[in-house]
């Protein structure tokens, strides 16, 4: 039994390919085979990508991209933002990282500086602390495997899965169970070398040392056996996973990358408008070929991880949607379609190398458009396409940069415009906007009767003013609206700030048109507004509505309508902040603020609601736990305001709940919708006594010290 | 099958209907108009008509040259053809000479059966379904909430105070379509896009050889009473303000 | 020359119907100011002895066409028996109740006598010895008055609108042949539902009572129900009430339930949200009863109860039965 002589202190470093020389033709062989099969696996899947979907260019803007790739791709800011998975995907992502670079190190030395330079830099101090890095980078991804195992298989949350029912698949655990195992054996390589050799210094690959002092009265011939086995095991491990990628879910180590990279770099929750409207045949996506490639590539970067699903508000409440299944759903279906496309798209491509005739792609282009649609209502189910409310938040929580919310949109338009097959409650609302340019059909010409009596001009009377106030439909016709805007106009007008409206000339944002797959309609009443607004020359609008802000503001400029847009919020926080409006009057009770999607998540406008409430004198502010980016949605956006909540809790009365859980007397809020909904759920759950919700004008007014003028309602007429 | 639904442009519900100072009719400036809603239910149940039994849709409008908008409405509902009466003779057609006209361009087609609306929305007569039937000499069925086509026959439902009639007629019949009828559809775009497309054939009264002079006139227009603002009911008692609110029902309302 | 006022009296399983002496009172003032006489047209089957009743409110001639052919209601026939006798005697007016048998009826005279007719009148006078007829336009936005250039000059008459006033004349009856076989005619009544309960829908109601919130509970809407009954309308409900699974969802009114427009829409316990009223404020007429006295249902009501509904409703339906009894 050959016993090693024992190294002295001094010579700290270590024999690459020890105990295993002769190895390494064979293990340059393995690699090249582990490489061409994990090339070959990323060409296959290249070649699906091309497949299926409509150009799009998202390689624009290289910097930003690359900023984009940095944060979210190498520093994981959005995985973080949780922190049980976002440490455990660090530890498991950093961990590997270093060890990949630590290997990297490692054959960097034995292949080039060695022998090109005769230099061993893996040696004396550096190599101890070198050692002692890589032992605590493999201890981090051996914890974070241990976390994911734990979480998976024993806590399992919900969002790894659906409605209660996890979507763990076999791949999900060879892949932890393959790294898991390539640490392990690297760790009992590493101690099986310094149980042999056993140098002192190795102390400090503590590890590799603790596990070492087990072999105790183990035999050298053995251990070296042990050793070789060990190392074939590793090496295979390692090679076998640089194989598996791209047929398993690793892919993700380069699809989400990617997908950070092509992230979409337009305003947050912009969509992009149907351009042609008289010769298309189909609008919107009913099949997947009405998908741009990126949306179908989204599919391909998604890892299940669930933090869309999480914070879900249709989700939440019992409705089948999950951003999760969406997506996936869609990456199923894709697989099924995808190998005819790959083939077809070779046909085709020889078809036109060889010059192929126009009759043969009209044909081509023919047997499409003949093609039913299967996205809505086979592969996404109609329930789950018409629960989501556009409140962004599995956008905005998206660890992998996937846009969910535009493609819902889309397969909704293929509904509305292509089909016209849609709820009929929809159906009478958007007919009401056709005919009166407004959701409930009220008379057009009663829509500037709110301002008569406060002395507001209107922009016909006089054009020279510096902000239109867009009123929107909830503050010219809902009773309730309507108050908000009389309190938002008489701030204005106390502060002195010149603002006119356009009364009966206005119309429909078109938001719920446009969210809901009318983009038709949506155009047509953006077009109108456009029209009315240029004539005016107008440049600074303010809305009352976080969706007419967000439309005007984002989305009009397709149709050249380019103006500074402001919530009144900002310009409320503004007043404040200049001393243009004091508040004397302290105000009583318990208030939380509601955020609502279209302001906050959609428009990042968070902070000018709360510094408008902690200005007012005496007023006791309480967060909700949902709030900020992660606030919960009141159940009204993306059209739902005027459709049927038939599937599961009311979304409003969830979220009242929340407010109620935090005792507030006052529900603030800064959105029409959000002031219905709120308002209904007080309603529902009995509390109208105790609680009450006002929009931040409403509260501002009182604290002013101005009153309200209450209705004369006359008891007694008869 | 050959079917026929007539529709007629009026101003929306909602509109604002202002009286011309002279009382000679109503401020057409500021009106949205659109297709009278009862003609709306004759017209998607001619379309249900024929995706059951096939065959196809004309739709017929009397009036000024806007009316084509309702016409290429209906098409894009999916009717097949259309026949757009247009004379400014016609401009001050009652119910009568609408009827005359529609029949006069009906007979020279073949139908089966005939669709229009109970009443329009803006004379509120009620009239020309009936009138039309008359003057083809068919059967009339008015005011129908549910029809079920037999072959030759068809049979209908047909409320009337207190009860309902099922009524079975041969064909060819007029049927005025009553709300409950059925849901009109939405348009889809390709719809909307393809009805600018279909064949509408445009004629005058001079074509059709109608006397175009109305049987009833409308002399004057006038404003409505100003409706008197909402009363709250006085007194403590609740009985005796549920009895005042039934007289005023009966007696103020007319209602009951 | 065309000359008398006459009308159609309606009746229905035997009995005159009240807009016959509505329409026969009407007819009596009208003839008295030009010197005419009433004459009434009475069909059906072995209902010669209605004939005295119309006497009573100053018809002086009765023309009974009794036939089995008449029985039920068939427009082409009782058409053809109306005209028969128009065409015999040339009457200068003819009126007809705006029933839902009326406007049928004279909407089909009026091709087959080629003549003008006013639809649902509110008033109708003589003016320069013709009949000036009055009616509203445009869902009563506006209101038009029509003159007819032919003989008869025909109108109906919106029921409930004009008074019923005795003038008791010794009418005259005179039997005439209606001259209509059963058996030529295209179409036959097959069923009479007389319980329509349940088969209603809201949509075509001519009375909706409904319910909200403020109902506390699905036991609340018994009387509702009952007043209902009583109004021959249906029962409805906002979506607070069906949320709360207190009515089914058919019977929801309101932006995303049914739209509605009823002669006679009756809110109980409803606050009046804007989603609720873009269901229903084109009704006719707007009755609400709600505690609170600031709930927005009353800024669109035409009459308004700030009372207890548990206390108002039954009470209501109490008087509405006697004034219909």
């Amino acid at each position: 039994m050959e016993h090693a002589k024992p190294l002295a202190v001094g010579n700290e470093g270590r024999e690459v390919f020890w105990n295993a020389q002769s190895f390494e033709p064979v293990l340059f062989l393995l690699t090249a085979l582990a490489m061409a099969v994990f090339i070959y696996g990323v060409y296959q899947r290249w070649q699906m990508w091309r497949a299926l979907g409509k150009p799009e260019i998202r390689w624009d803007n290289v910097g930003e991209r690359i900023k984009a790739l940095f944060l979210n791709g190498f520093l994981q800011v959005k995985t973080w933002k949780d922190p049980y998975p976002g440490i455990m995907h660090g530890l498991i992502f950093f961990g590997f990282f270093v060890l990949i670079f630590g290997a990297a190190f490692d054959a960097g030395e034995f292949h080039i500086t060695e022998p090109l330079f005769n230099w061993s830099f893996l040696r004396g101090d550096f190599y101890l602390g070198f050692s002692f890095l890589m032992e605590v980078f493999g201890l981090f991804v051996l914890i974070g495997i241990i976390m994911a195992l734990f979480r998976r298989y024993v806590t399992k949350p919900d969002r790894l899965g659906y409605k209660g029912t996890p979507d763990n698949t076999a791949d999900d655990a060879i892949v932890l169970l393959l790294i898991g195992a390539i640490i392990v054996t690297g760790f009992i390589i590493e101690a099986l070398r310094i149980y042999v050799t056993n140098p002192s210094w190795e102390v400090w690959s503590f590890v590799g040392w603790w596990i070492s002092r087990g072999f105790a009265g183990l035999d050298y011939a053995t251990a070296k056996m042990l050793h070789k086995l060990s190392w074939w095991l590793h090496a295979i491990l390692a090679l076998a996973f640089i194989a598996y990628i791209p047929y398993s879910r690793l892919l993700h180590m380069i699809t989400t990358p990617a997908n950070h990279f092509m992230m979409s770099l337009k305003p947050a929750g912009s969509l992009e408008p149907i351009r042609d409207f008289e010769t298309a045949v189909s609008f919107g996506a009913g099949n997947l070929e009405d998908f741009t490639w990126k949306q179908i590539f989204d599919s391909e970067s998604c890892t299940r991880c669930g933090r869309c699903q999480e914070g879900c508000p249709a989700y939440l409440s019992g409705k089948p949607l999950s951003p999760k299944k969406v997506i996936q759903d869609i990456k199923t279906h894709w697989l099924a379609r995808v190998p005819a496309a790959v083939k077809a798209k070779a046909l085709a491509e020889a078809r036109a190398k060889a010059g192929a005739t126009d009759a043969q792609s009209a044909e081509a282009a023919a047997s499409q458009e003949a093609a039913a649609a299967e996205l809505p209502g086979k592969v996404i189910d109609l329930h789950e396409l018409w629960a989501c409310t556009n409140c962004m938040y599995c956008m905005e929580h998206c660890s992998a940069s996937i846009e969910h919310v535009p493609k819902i949109v889309n397969m909704r338009q293929y509904k509305v415009l292509t089909e016209a097959d849609f709820a009929p409650e929809l159906q009478l609302t958007y007919r009401n906007m056709e005919n009166n340019s407004n959701p409930w059909g009220i008379g057009a010409h009663l829509r500037g009767d709110w301002a008569k009596d406060l002395g507001i001009k209107t922009l016909a009377e006089d054009p020279n003013v510096e902000y239109l106030f867009y009123v929107g439909c909830s503050g010219s016709f809902d009773d309730r609206g309507k108050k908000v805007s009389v309190a938002f106009a008489k701030i204005l007008q106390a502060a002195g700030v010149s603002f006119g409206i356009l009364g009966n000339e206005e119309g429909c944002c078109g938001d719920s048109a446009m969210r809901g797959g009318n983009e038709y309609l949506f155009q047509a009443l953006a077009q109108a507004n456009v029209a009315v607004m240029n004539g005016y020359g107008v440049k600074k609008i303010i809305t009352t509505c976080p969706h007419g802000y967000n439309a005007l503001k984002k989305d009009y400029p397709n149709f050249d309508g380019k103006y500074e847009v402001f919530h009144h919020t900002e310009i409320i926080a503004d007043l404040i902040a200049k001393g243009k409006i004091t508040l004397p009057k302290s105000l009583e009770g318990q208030f939380t603020y509601h955020d609502s999607c279209f302001l906050g998540r959609y428009n990042e406008i968070y902070s000018e609601p709360r510094k408008i409430l902690s200005a007012i004198p005496g007023l006791k502010f309480v967060e909700m736990e949902r709030n900020l980016d992660k606030s919960f949605c009141c159940g009204a956006g993306g059209a739902r305001m005027w459709m049927e909540e038939d599937q599961g809790e009311r979304i409003n009365d969830m979220r009242t709940d929340q407010a109620i859980a935090v005792k507030a007397d006052t529900v603030a809020v800064a959105c029409p919708f959000c002031l219905t909904m709120i308002s209904d759920g007080i309603k529902d759950r009995q509390m109208t006594e105790k609680m009450v919700s006002l929009d931040v004008a409403e509260i501002v007014l009182k604290a002013m010290g101005i009153e309200e003028t209450k209705p004369q309602v006359d008891v007694c007429t008869t | 099958m050959n079917i026929i639904a007539c529709v007629k442009q009026v101003p929306d519900t909602e509109a604002q209907i202002k009286v011309k100072a002279d009382g000679s009719g109503i401020e057409e400036g500021q009106i949205k108009w659109v297709m009278n809603p009862y003609d709306e239910f004759g017209v998607e149940e001619a379309l249900r008509l024929k995706e059951k039994n096939g065959g196809d849709v004309t739709i017929i409008s009397v009036g000024p040259a806007r009316a084509m908008e309702t016409i290429r409405t209906a098409l894009a509902m999916g009717a097949d053809k259309g026949v757009h009466v247009c004379d400014p003779v016609l401009d001050k057609a009652d119910a009568y000479v609408t009827a005359a006209a529609l029949a006069a361009v009906i007979k020279g087609m073949p139908y089966d059966i005939i669709f229009c609306g109970q009443r329009a929305i803006d004379d509120d007569s009620g009239q020309v379904g009936a009138i039309l039937a008359e003057m083809l000499d068919i059967p009339q069925l008015t005011i129908i909430t549910k029809v079920e086509y037999a072959g030759s026959t068809i049979k209908a439902i047909k409320p009337i105070e207190g009860a309902q009639l099922l009524i079975e007629t041969a064909l060819p019949c007029v049927v005025t379509a009553q709300k409950g009828l059925n849901e009109p559809r939405y348009a889809s775009l390709p719809g909307i896009m393809k009805a600018k497309k279909k064949p509408v054939d445009v004629k005058n009264a001079a074509a059709l050889g109608i006397a175009v002079e109305a049987k009833a006139k409308v002399v004057k227009t006038i404003p409505p009473p100003a409706r008197a603002a909402g009363k709250i009911i006085c007194g403590d008692d609740p009985a005796q303000k549920a009895v005042e609110v039934a007289r005023l029902l009966r007696e103020e309302a007319k209602v009951i | 020359m065309a000359k008398g006022v006459w009308i159609v009296a309606e009746q229905r399983d035997g009995a005159l119907r009240k807009i016959s002496f509505e329409l026969a009172s009407t007819a009596r003032k009208l003839a008295d100011q030009t010197g005419d006489e009433v004459s009434a047209i009475l069909l059906g089957s072995g209902i010669e002895s209605l004939a005295a009743q119309l006497g009573k409110y100053g018809v002086d001639k009765v023309y009974v066409g009794d036939s089995p052919a008449l029985e039920p209601y068939v427009t082409e026939a009782h058409a053809a028996a109306v005209a028969k006798i128009v065409k015999e005697n040339d009457p200068a007016i003819l009126l007809l109740g705006a029933s839902v048998q009326g406007k049928d009826l004279a909407a089909r005279l009026a091709g087959k006598l080629a003549t003008g007719l006013a639809t649902d009148c509110t008033d109708v006078k003589i003016a320069d010895g013709k009949l000036l007829a009055v009616r509203p336009m445009y869902a009563g936005k506006c209101f038009g008055e029509i003159v007819t250039g032919s003989n008869p000059q025909i109108a109906s008459l919106r029921p409930n609108v004009f008074p019923v006033a005795e003038n008791a004349k010794a009418a005259q009856v005179v039997k005439f042949d209606p001259a209509v076989d059963a058996a030529q005619l295209k179409s036959k009544v097959l069923e009479v539902q007389k319980d329509t309960s349940g088969k209603v829908d809201l949509t075509e109601a001519n009375v909706i009572v409904s319910g909200g919130r403020g109902m506390k509970g699905p036991e609340g809407y018994a009387i509702l129900e009952e007043l209902a009954d009583t109004l021959h309308g249906c029962v409805g409900a906002s979506r607070a009430a069906v949320d709360a699974g207190w009515r089914p969802q058919k019977d929801q009114v309101g932006q995303t339930g049914k739209v509605v427009s009823p002669n006679l829409y009756i809110a109980c316990g409803i606050s009046g949200a804007i989603q609720h009223l873009a269901g229903m404020s084109s009704s006719k007429y707007i009755v609400a009863i709600n505690k609170d006295a600031e709930a927005p249902i009353f800024a669109k009501a035409d009459y308004g109860v700030v009372d207890d509904l548990f206390k108002v409703v039954p009470e209501l339906n109490s008087a509405c039965k006697k004034l219909l009894a």
